[in-house]
């Protein structure tokens, strides 16, 4: 909302020597592209079907027995509260060896891999997570008989809202 | 704000066999390195990357985090106190630091 | 012209009608412009069924004011200042002679000719007892400490007095709550006083009454630990008028009228709010 006072102003002189100056970075990013390259990844962001296709291939995810408790409204995108609960079963044959956590719109949409065992006795993470934008946020379960089972659910994050 | 401080929770009488809920909360910015400062430099990576849970000797749960945990991260998760052993959560940061604090589980 | 005329005084006679009711209406609120519209239990309601319970989850769950609470619980014992003492050397160890004094904030104070607040209070007796610098607002050390204070009387009911020399400031701390500023041209008592309860686009507005109870607290939208006159000041901002400095007169006087709503209400520090 406010404006703060960030250095000289941008004049055409000085907007035109940094033009020149950014378009010499362009050329230097193509002459070495993997010095640049996984920076600017980075910030423009994976696709999370890419991200998704990486770990999972074309294995069949079923959407069933995993629930996501996540606020309809996340007044703060920075603090997102999340809780992955699932009633599959948490024995030594038979348990959820690990749950995967994504939110869509994020830079790096992959947020988090957790390796559960029986001696967690029920298949249950909560967390506090970041979210860029107004997005889906997935779970994924992998189990020890190698099943997959997920969950989505959008989550609407708003920014500015109320009191400052 | 003093960086790597654990709180760990966990219920006040545990019965044998019962399965609990613990929650743990530590102190940490958990930078992303793609926000600038107000002089607009970078301000660099600086997050939680690693968390293992301990429960006597065995490893009861492990965290691979990315910088989309928010800062001050918290977890909860159910523990089978089945056995009188320290329960220990251990924190890695990207900057080599090591966090760590264990609480005593004596379950009656 | 003469339409002109008659609305003049149609005006005029609407504000006597408001004046005598004022005057009627005696010890209670002497604006009577708005009325709470709203009960506490009836806005809960219609909090939990907007956002659901996960700030209060959340809060008891785990709270990141909680370090700077445990910050503030060592700035109390660390020694500071010219004269060589701690808040603790007088204080008690633990600040046992402080427990249930911050239910009691802000007061008048004779020596300010004013109302005195929590924060003001640690940052003269850091001054002239201690000799040590002020701390400054909204400082992470000044919030640590205010809240390690206000901690020690967690659980007390909030007593504020609004009696003898007191009046006059709680009744401008009122004005200022009724009066419309800034380019929006909206008054406190707009938003949490008329509409509260009603949604404010994505939010929900709260009444008044749980306003000064739970400060300095964590708040989702800052992403961390504030007070209650940084609140003040991101109202100010967001109806276009221009913010005060903190623990200026204004919001001291403001402080006291929203403390006073909560009278009775227990004090529950650090808070956990959206």
């Amino acid at each position: 909302m406010e404006q703060e006072d960030k250095g000289p102003a941008l004049t055409r002189r000085t907007f035109i020597k940094s033009a020149g100056v950014a378009g010499a970075m362009f050329l230097a990013a193509g002459a070495f592209p993997p010095l640049v390259r996984p920076a600017l990844a980075a910030v423009k962001g994976e696709n999370i079907n890419e991200v998704l296709k990486r770990q999972f291939g074309n294995r069949k995810v079923s959407m069933s027995h995993v629930t996501i408790n996540a606020p309809i409204i996340a007044e703060n995108g920075a603090v997102v509260p999340l809780t992955i609960t699932s009633d599959l079963p948490m024995n030594n044959n038979d348990y959820v060896k690990k749950i995967n956590v994504y939110a869509d719109g994020n830079p790096e949409p992959y947020i988090a891999g957790i390796e559960l065992t029986p001696a967690n006795g029920k298949a249950m993470f909560a967390m506090r997570i970041k979210m860029r934008k107004t997005s889906n946020v997935r779970a994924i379960l992998e189990t020890s008989r190698g099943q997959l089972y997920g969950a989505i659910k959008p989550v609407k994050v708003t920014i500015g809202g109320c009191g400052g | 704000m003093v960086v790597g401080r654990i709180k760990i929770r966990v219920p006040g009488t545990i019965r044998k066999g019962e399965v609990i809920p613990v929650m743990a909360l530590v102190s940490h910015p958990m930078d992303t390195g793609l926000i600038k400062n107000k002089a607009g430099q970078i301000i660099p990576a600086y997050y939680i990357n690693d968390v293992d849970i301990f429960y006597g000797n065995e490893r009861v749960t492990h965290c691979d985090w990315s910088y989309g945990i928010s800062a001050n991260p918290f977890i909860s998760f159910y523990l089978k106190a089945d056995k009188t052993a320290p329960l220990k959560i251990v924190y890695k940061d990207n900057k080599g630091g090591v966090y760590q604090q264990s609480v005593q589980i004596t379950p009656r | 012209m003469r339409r002109c005329f008659y609305f003049f005084i149609l005006v005029f006679a609407a504000g006597a009608v408001a004046a005598g009711g004022a005057f009627a209406g005696g010890a209670g609120s002497g604006i009577k412009e708005y009325k709470q519209n709203i009960s506490t239990r009836e806005y809960e309601k219609r909090y939990n069924a907007v956002y659901g319970k996960f700030t209060e989850q959340m809060a008891q769950q785990g709270n990141p004011a909680d370090f700077v609470l445990d910050d503030g619980k060592d700035l109390f014992k660390k020694v500071d200042g010219s004269a060589g003492k701690s808040c603790a050397s007088c204080h008690g160890e633990n600040g046992e002679k402080l427990k249930g004094v911050a239910a009691t904030y802000p007061k008048y104070d004779p020596s300010i000719k004013g109302i005195n607040t929590v924060a003001l209070q640690i940052n003269r007796c850091r001054k002239d007892n201690m000799g040590a610098p002020e701390l400054k607002y909204e400082s992470h050390d000044q919030l640590a400490l205010e809240l390690y204070v206000k901690s020690l009387s967690n659980g007390v009911p909030i007593k504020v007095s609004i009696d003898g020399p007191a009046r006059p400031f709680y009744k401008a701390g009122e004005a200022y709550y009724y009066k419309r500023q800034g380019q929006l041209n909206m008054s406190c008592a707009i938003c949490h006083v008329k509409y509260a309860g009603h949604m404010i686009r994505a939010n929900l507005l709260s009444n008044n009454r749980h306003h000064a109870d739970h400060w300095p607290g964590y708040r989702l939208k800052w992403g961390k630990t504030g007070s209650l006159q940084k609140r003040f000041k991101g109202c100010n901002k967001k109806v276009r008028a221009k913010p005060l400095p903190f623990q200026c007169e204004t919001y001291r006087d403001l402080e006291l009228y929203l403390t006073y709503q909560a009278n009775g209400l227990p004090v529950e520090v650090p808070g956990f709010r959206m």
